[in-house]
């Protein structure tokens, strides 16, 4: 009886405490502005590390460091899915696991190096503008040489109370869109399979 | 009449020209950025939206240059409600299916099939010259390459930044006619107040635009505004999809957009005595270079990361014009 008392008891201080981590999250305006602020100035960060200076050897730190630093940062389960958007559900679960694996690859070869020619760049984060209950637009702008660059993160809440990017707009192309449009070709004839056969070749060559 | 024969050969200058500045705008960095324009659905609510402009633009020009941002974007959602409601209708704006899809969405995760439909609507446009625009991609891929990178490249060891960036200023403020007229076109009457004044004080100030004393002094940023665009708000559509050699992806509308802004173009009304096509064609080539080389890189490491190449670029080319005519900047 006591032990069951006590048992309750805990359940409830656990649910309370699960709770309360919840509400602060979506409660708080500037909480997702503020995460993929955060995720941003560890890459800068990195990027910038004095003590990552000599190039080359340096270069394939420096990825992995951002490449764990996206992890956390996106959702990539969330952007396949919206990515292939009608697509998704003409994949098996097998595929669909192996669609985010290698999107995610490619997202990631593809930009890290882009990335670590940036290091100068200001950026500044503006604002963030609700999208819906759970989702927020996070706009920053990225201060080039000669221009300015507007880039906007959209995050979702995701259960576990934490916000992850699933888009990411750069001067008004969203990042899915833009991939969804290629995959869309490649699926109005053809099988998932194809499509992942194109992904699995254009990732292992980077 | 005199002026007739000067006008024709102007516009052979112009469309030469505008076709250099625009592959170079927009292959690189910006290559979502320059040119192009939107969907066909450029609907007409963008009215609606022309006429609230005036009243939103106000202090993004005058404020500091994050406070202008703030307070343009600050307005933005505004203007998107008006779209999204008038939209209800002509199912295009990518936002307003976004938001649409994401309002349903809110729930629950395994909810997303649903909506995501609403979110595959996203702009598209009409490809029939396909088989031509495909060539031209590669055609303005190879050009890129082979002659303008290598040039960009060799050009920005030789001359120092700084001198690159004055450059870019003064080729920027020739723009600036166009710009303002762009803007007063659109009912934007404080953009096109601002630019006038950019345009007068980079002038004297700047010495012929050399220097963006207007921002730098006076916090007042450049007023983007282009005749695609100014089409696009009176809702015009793209008509269909152009990949113009040099100047790269385009479309019906935007290339009359091209020759418009041509036509607002300073160097387009000096005398053929005083500025020979050879000329004009040499000052093109290094706006086109000078602008290069501060984007070296940037069309590499979107080919890199395109699955389709073609459509990737078609796609933001749409989508890049289309979030240019709705938004209030």
């Amino acid at each position: 009886m006591k032990l069951k008392r006590e048992a309750t008891k805990r359940q409830l201080i656990g649910m309370i405490v699960v709770l309360s981590l919840f509400v602060p999250a979506s409660a708080f305006a500037g909480a997702a502005l503020e995460t993929v602020k955060g995720h941003v100035d560890k890459v800068l960060e990195v990027l910038r590390d004095p003590a990552l200076k000599p190039a080359e050897s340096a270069k394939k730190v420096k990825k992995d460091r951002i490449r764990a630093i996206s992890e956390k940062m996106f959702d990539f389960v969330e952007l396949s899915k919206r990515t292939l958007a009608q697509n998704w559900n003409r994949f098996s679960p097998e595929q669909q696991k192996e669609f985010i694996e290698l999107y995610k690859s490619l997202l990631e070869d593809a930009y890290a190096d882009k990335i670590l020619t940036y290091s100068d760049e200001k950026i500044a984060f503006i604002k963030e503008v609700q999208l819906s209950e759970k989702t927020v637009e996070v706009q920053s702008t990225v201060f080039r040489k000669t221009v300015e660059i507007p880039i906007y993160y959209r995050v979702i809440l995701m259960k576990d109370g934490v916000w992850r990017v699933y888009d990411v707009v750069i001067e008004g192309v969203s990042l899915i869109s833009n991939y969804r449009a290629q995959f869309r070709e490649i699926l109005s004839n053809k099988p998932p399979e194809s499509l992942l056969e194109t992904l699995r070749k254009k990732v292992g060559k980077g | 009449m005199l002026r007739e024969k000067l006008q024709k050969g102007k516009t052979m200058k112009a469309i030469h020209s505008f076709i250099l500045a625009f592959v170079l705008a927009l292959c690189p960095a910006s290559l979502l950025a320059d040119t192009s324009s939107i969907t066909p659905n450029a609907e007409q609510s963008q009215d609606t939206e022309t006429l609230t402009a005036p009243q939103m633009s106000p202090e993004s020009g005058v404020a500091t240059p994050a406070d202008g941002m703030m307070s343009f974007h600050g307005s933005s959602p505004t203007a998107y409600t008006y779209v999204q409601d008038e939209n209800a209708i002509s199912l295009s704006a990518q936002h307003t299916d976004a938001e649409k899809k994401e309002a349903q969405e809110a729930e629950p995760v395994e909810g997303k099939d649903v909506n995501e439909e609403a979110e595959e609507e996203g702009p598209s446009i009409a490809d029939p010259l396909a088989p031509f625009n495909r060539v031209m991609f590669h055609v303005n891929d190879k050009l890129y390459f082979w002659v303008l990178k290598p040039v960009a490249q060799a050009y920005s060891h030789i001359i120092p930044e700084d001198f690159r960036i004055v450059f870019s200023n003064a080729y920027d403020n020739l723009k600036s006619p166009a710009r303002m007229l762009n803007n007063l076109l659109q009912l934007k009457l404080k953009a096109a107040g601002n630019e006038l004044i950019r345009f007068i004080f980079n002038s004297i100030a700047g010495i012929g635009g050399l220097g963006d004393v207007a921002k730098d002094a006076l916090g007042i940023k450049k007023q983007e505004a282009d005749f695609g665009q100014t089409l696009g708000r009176y809702g015009i559509g793209h008509g269909f999809y152009i990949v113009l050699p040099l100047f790269g992806p385009s479309s019906l509308r935007d290339t009359v957009g091209l020759a418009g802004d041509r036509l607002m173009y300073p160097l387009t009304y000096i005398s053929d005595v005083d500025l020979s096509l050879e000329a004009s064609a040499v000052i093109f080539a290094h706006e086109k270079v000078n602008d290069t080389s501060f984007k070296i890189g940037d069309y590499e490491s979107f080919k890199d990361a395109a699955v389709d190449p073609y459509v990737a670029m078609r796609d933001a080319f749409v989508q890049h014009r289309k979030k240019k005519i709705e938004n209030i900047d």
